[in-house]
């Protein structure tokens, strides 16, 4: 019976290494966090496309550039373990581990902003472009406050 | 033997003098301050962002309304050591409540404080220099509106020989030149007057070249590679190349460029980041001609 608690015990301590492991993602940060900051970055172009009238409104799209960028801020902030600030293909600031709570606060400011716009946009997306930049505007807002200090270059 | 050692002696005293005499810092002259009239600060504020003066000048991390507070305080990280930009507001002990209209003219131009020494050229006067005396004059009657901040930023940490301000004069007989650094734009179709008004922000005001061009080992901007990427002041960085050309922002269109400066976005949603955040915000605040004209200017610079 006492033999049975430890086996529990052990199985779950594994179980909890494993998902441990699972919310680390992958062996390299670096790539993961590039990827998801790549997603950004295209979100920010069909957003920003749209918002200049290069490309044409549509609500599922305005839906899809909110959805896209309230996925990251909620997943980003955990793809900066210590020791993955020396990688020579990163452009993360130094800063982002000297300054954690700085860094975090940025981040939080990003997923509020993502987090209203997702709510705003509903089922369908925002029904109109001025719907879509009331609440996209500030998303964008955010990239720059956050590259100045935590981003090399 | 006497006799060489004579003559060593001499020319050394000779080259001395001659070091002291072209060390003195300059000033205006009065037939060039004759026809100073007041400034307009209405036209000084566009004067004040066009010159990056709360970037460097307003508290560390100023944001909004506090970037009109200019204590001081920002450092300049350089090989030579490191640079703390002085209080500039009205502040009757820290700043320049007391200074004239001349004064603050040979500041900007020359380089040479109301004491008459030479400023280090981390305040950006060799770009400065190009500027119309009158606008410099509009930008101290703005400054004058601002809030006086009391409040002594720290001395600047430089060690010898960087330190001797005397020895910045023989800098400035090499490194401040008055002329534009280009003199016409690559193609005649550029419609000539917006070329030239870009020429004015950024060679002058807007001091681009201090950071995107190299610099020689004595801290002189290499003009041959004017605006052609530099390694940054320290660390590994490269400030990047703004020339068109591949290697630079060739492929940006003029309306690229002017939205970059209003937004702050890339043509392809890259925003910007460090440094170059502040200076867009800057760039933000002027009118959409002038967005337009610097874009012109670049557009039209070779990378070399």
């Amino acid at each position: 019976m006492r033999f049975l608690k430890y086996g529990i015990a052990v199985a779950a301590l594994a179980a909890a290494s494993l998902s441990l492991n699972a919310a680390a993602a992958s062996d390299d940060p670096v790539a993961d966090r590039k990827a998801v900051m790549q997603s950004v970055g295209a979100a920010a172009g069909l957003g920003g496309g749209m918002l200049k009238g290069q490309i044409e409104y549509t609500p599922a799209a305005g839906k899809a550039a909110i959805s896209t960028m309230n996925a990251a801020a909620h997943t980003f902030g955990g793809l900066f373990p210590d020791g993955s600030d020396m990688a020579d293909n990163s452009t993360a600031a130094p800063a982002i581990w000297d300054d954690r709570a700085g860094f975090d606060a940025e981040l939080a400011k990003f997923a509020a902003a993502t987090g209203a716009a997702a709510k705003a946009s509903g089922k369908e997306g925002p029904a109109d472009l001025d719907a879509f930049k009331a609440v996209f505007g500030p998303v964008l807002g955010t990239c720059k406050s956050c590259h100045e200090g935590f981003r090399v270059k | 033997m006497k006799r060489v050692l004579l003559g060593l002696v001499s020319l050394a005293a000779i080259a001395a003098v001659v070091a002291w005499v072209l060390s003195a810092p300059q000033t205006l002259s009065e037939t060039a301050l004759a026809n100073l009239q007041p400034g307009d600060a209405v036209r000084g504020e566009q004067v004040f962002w066009a010159g990056g003066c709360a970037s460097c000048h307003a508290a560390p991390g100023a944001k909004g309304e506090d970037k009109l507070r200019l204590v001081g305080g920002v450092k300049l990280e350089s090989p030579f050591g490191d640079f703390i930009a002085p209080n500039i507001s009205m502040s009757a002990p820290d700043g320049l409540a007391n200074w004239s209209l001349e004064q603050f003219a040979n500041a900007m131009l020359k380089g040479t404080s109301p004491d008459g020494q030479n400023y280090f050229p981390a305040f950006p006067y060799t770009s400065y220099t190009r500027m119309e005396l009158q606008d410099v004059a509009d930008l101290f009657a703005f400054m004058k509106t601002l809030p006086a901040v009391d409040g002594k930023a720290p001395d600047h940490e430089v060690g010898f020989p960087f330190n001797i301000r005397r020895a910045v004069g023989l800098w400035k007989v090499l490194f401040l030149k008055e002329g534009p650094v280009i003199a016409e734009p690559l193609t005649s179709e550029t419609d000539l007057a917006v070329w030239q008004r870009g020429r004015y922000l950024v060679e002058g005001a807007g001091h681009c070249g201090e950071c995107h061009t190299p610099r020689n080992p004595v801290g002189g901007l290499e003009l041959a590679s004017w605006l052609s990427a530099a390694k940054a002041p320290v660390g590994n960085g490269t400030i990047p190349d703004i020339t068109a050309s591949e290697k630079g922002i060739g492929s940006w269109s003029v309306e690229d460029i002017a939205y970059y400066l209003e937004s702050g976005f890339t043509p392809d949603y890259d925003s910007v980041g460090g440094e170059m955040v502040s200076v867009q915000e800057n760039m933000a605040k002027l009118p959409a001609s002038d967005r337009e004209a610097i874009a012109v200017y670049l557009k039209n610079i070779p990378h070399k």
